[in-house]
């Protein structure tokens, strides 16, 4: 499997006066509310363990509040933590001074923000080039490379605007262009699209996975949003006051929600469009002929789609052109009602 | 005998309060009194004694007028030591004041309008605005008054440029300290509302009125303050996001100071030049007191002299060259504000 090349291990943050007091209660099992009302202190994250692999998108996802934005700070310390260790590459960035913080932030890491945080006052070219011209290349060699960049998402020709000459959409190609240009392998996205409208956003997804395809960054994306985390994870994290409620493969999550917080999450979704066939199939390698070929990746509605809705119908799942599983349509049809957590009787619906 | 008499009596204080007894020149209450004067006792009664009726009760306490006499010699006693540090250091404005005027009488009419109004186009890229300030000098030279003008205007550039040279750093290290900011600001208060009469004051004492770094302090002091406050508050109102941008991809604080927070604070500091330079032109009329040449001598002439035409149009050529100067320097602001409109 790939590497790790972010750790966060035992993260806590907590907010107040006397923070690293705090610490010992929060390890003992305090939650961000009895915090609040015993001792007036907030609790921002509470042990936290992520591991970030090399060249995945790994998705935190929570409700405003729930400490996703301070996460992501965390990964290039524009927060401190309160307690606990955060590894990147192998170095433990808590143990960097200035200079060798700045540095880590200047090859290692990009960053794309909510709200654009473009320099108004410089050209879209100008903008994109900024990690090339803060490192001090030289300004033949930025243009050159921001450019590139800008041509790649799309903003070809747009070089000498300036960023109130375009919309929110292209403002943020820019700051996805400007964090390609720092040709970081990390690349942190707080809610990078959650100011963007529906149809933007969704086209900003196509560009960010075609990105992905042919780069193979090491992305952290922030999102309130469940359909766009589910679209973009290979690794979803779901966040809520500040704890992990449950980790792990999207798909997994959907199917094996751990808590009825996140049961309550993913009953608005639309199943037939996220849960892809391989995740429902039977695992079998059954020569059975005569059936009609399906790729593992596909979602179920393209299944349905190809079933005309014929519930008695089965296909044949392959992956790279061979065989893996059998896809019968009633596990379609029973994937697509949303499950109950684990250990709890749902009755609900 | 007054109360406070006996009270001194009875502590036993007589004896000290007649060795310490400061004589001093007569009041006026005093000079009155012994002419004859009705109404001799104009002190007003308080439910607490004042300085002067504690000195009638016992002599050792100064009166008012003693004190103020006291601050007096404090000064002139610290003025010598004080102006050995001073001269020296303010001596190049007296050089630039004294050459900037010169020069801006040396130039034969035409070049002077010639550089103003190119200026004015550069700095504010108005059409309109440009043939408001080549029509406003030239109304000036129709009324001969066009030579002051320049002397005023010369005066303003010099110390504008001062101010700016020296706002803008103080009000950047303002902006990074919390404690330099509490610490600043009552003395910007201070040199806001201090009457800009008093501002003289102590300066006539420091300088000799013929030293054209006497009113150029004055004005400096007083057109400072504005350059200093928006700067501080232009950088202190920079956008978070954009600066969190700055540091995530590793820049250095310099380098967030020259290409963040001064270019996206350029609005308000170029409102505070704005209002400084405003502020240079309502002090350079009141400096005219201490001998600075301009517009505002007609007008303190007018007054003087009670030579009323005098006074009024040269009040009015102050207006006009306040409305040029205000007109082109928001000119200039405008266009800048223009390319920061990236908000939505």
């Amino acid at each position: 499997m790939t590497e790790s090349f972010v750790s966060i291990r035992n993260l806590y943050k907590i907010f107040g006066n006397n923070a690293p007091a705090m610490v010992s209660y929060a390890k003992a099992g305090m939650h961000k509310k009895d915090m609040l009302q015993a001792h007036g202190h907030v609790l921002g994250l509470r042990d936290i363990n992520v591991e970030i692999k090399q060249g995945e998108i790994t998705v935190i996802m929570g409700l405003s509040g729930s400490g996703k934005s301070t996460l992501i700070r965390h990964l290039n310390r524009l927060v401190d933590p309160t307690a606990g260790e955060v590894i990147v590459n192998g170095t433990d960035i808590m143990k960097l001074d200035r200079a060798r913080l700045q540095q880590l932030r200047r090859t290692q890491m990009s960053m794309v923000f909510q709200k654009f945080a473009l320099l108004p006052h410089e050209t879209v070219l100008r903008n994109a080039g900024m990690p090339c011209s803060v490192r001090g290349d030289g300004r033949a060699k930025t243009d050159e490379t921001a450019r590139k960049w800008l041509s790649r998402v799309g903003l070809a020709g747009s070089e000498g605007l300036y960023p109130h000459q375009l919309s929110g959409g292209m403002q943020q190609r820019v700051g996805l262009a400007r964090a390609l240009t720092s040709n970081s392998e990390l690349m942190l996205m707080d809610e990078a699209y959650s100011a963007l409208d529906p149809l933007i956003r969704s086209s900003m997804q196509d560009l960010l996975l075609e990105l992905q395809k042919d780069l193979q960054k090491t992305v952290v994306f922030i999102t309130h949003d469940l359909d766009e985390a589910l679209k973009l994870a290979d690794h979803l994290v779901i966040l809520k006051d500040g704890e992990i409620v449950q980790q792990g493969e999207p798909q997994y999550i959907l199917l094996n929600p751990a808590d009825p917080y996140i049961e309550d999450f993913v009953s608005d979704i639309n199943r037939a469009r996220v849960l892809r066939v391989r995740s429902v199939m039977e695992k079998t390698i059954v020569e059975d002929d005569g059936y009609e070929v399906l790729d593992g990746d596909e979602t179920l509605e393209r299944a349905i789609l190809r079933s005309h809705g014929a519930a008695d119908k089965s296909f044949a799942v392959h992956s790279d052109g061979t065989r893996v599983g059998i896809l019968k349509m009633t596990d379609v049809l029973k994937a697509l009602v949303p499950t109950a957590a684990t250990g709890r009787n749902h009755s609900s619906d | 005998m007054s109360a406070y008499e006996k009270a001194f009596d009875s502590l036993g204080l007589r004896s000290w309060c007649d060795a310490g007894a400061i004589g001093g020149p007569m009041s006026m209450d005093d000079l009155l009194a012994k002419a004859g004067a009705a109404g001799t006792d104009q002190t007003e009664f308080f439910p607490f004694p004042s300085l002067d009726v504690l000195h009638k009760a016992c002599g050792a306490f100064p009166r008012t007028r003693d004190m103020t006499a006291g601050l007096e010699r404090l000064f002139l006693d610290v003025k010598d030591p004080v102006k050995v540090v001073l001269d020296p250091v303010t001596q190049p404005l007296s050089w630039a004041l004294r050459n900037a005027i010169d020069l801006m009488q040396s130039l034969p009419w035409w070049a002077a309008i010639l550089i103003l109004v190119a200026i004015a186009h550069f700095a504010g890229r108005r059409t309109g605005v440009t043939i408001f300030v080549l029509v406003v000098f030239l109304v000036l030279a129709f009324i001969d008054h066009f030579g002051y003008a320049m002397q005023t205007l010369a005066i303003i550039m010099v110390c504008t440029f001062i101010c700016v040279l020296f706002g803008v750093p103080i009000g950047i290290a303002m902006s990074r300290s919390n404690r330099l900011e509490r610490w600043l600001t009552p003395f910007l208060d201070l040199l806001q509302t201090l009457p800009t009469f008093v501002y003289l004051i102590p300066l006539i004492f420091l300088f000799s009125v013929t030293e054209p770094k006497l009113y150029g302090i004055a004005i400096i002091l007083y057109a400072i303050v504005p350059s200093i406050r928006l700067t501080n508050l232009g950088i202190r109102l920079v956008d978070k996001d954009v600066l969190e941008a700055g540091e995530a991809f590793g820049m250095t604080s310099w380098q967030k100071l020259y290409r963040v927070q001064l270019p996206l604070a350029l609005p308000n500091i170029m409102a505070g030049i704005n209002q400084t330079i405003m502020l240079s032109l309502s002090m350079v009329v009141i400096a005219s007191l201490v001998s600075a040449p301009g517009l505002g001598t007609l007008v303190l002439r007018g007054i003087n002299k009670l030579e009323l035409g005098v006074g009024l149009v040269a009040g009015l050529g102050i207006v006009l060259l306040a409305i040029v100067l205000d007109r082109v320097s928001r000119a200039a602001l405008q266009r800048v504000n223009k390319m920061h409109q990236s908000r939505t």
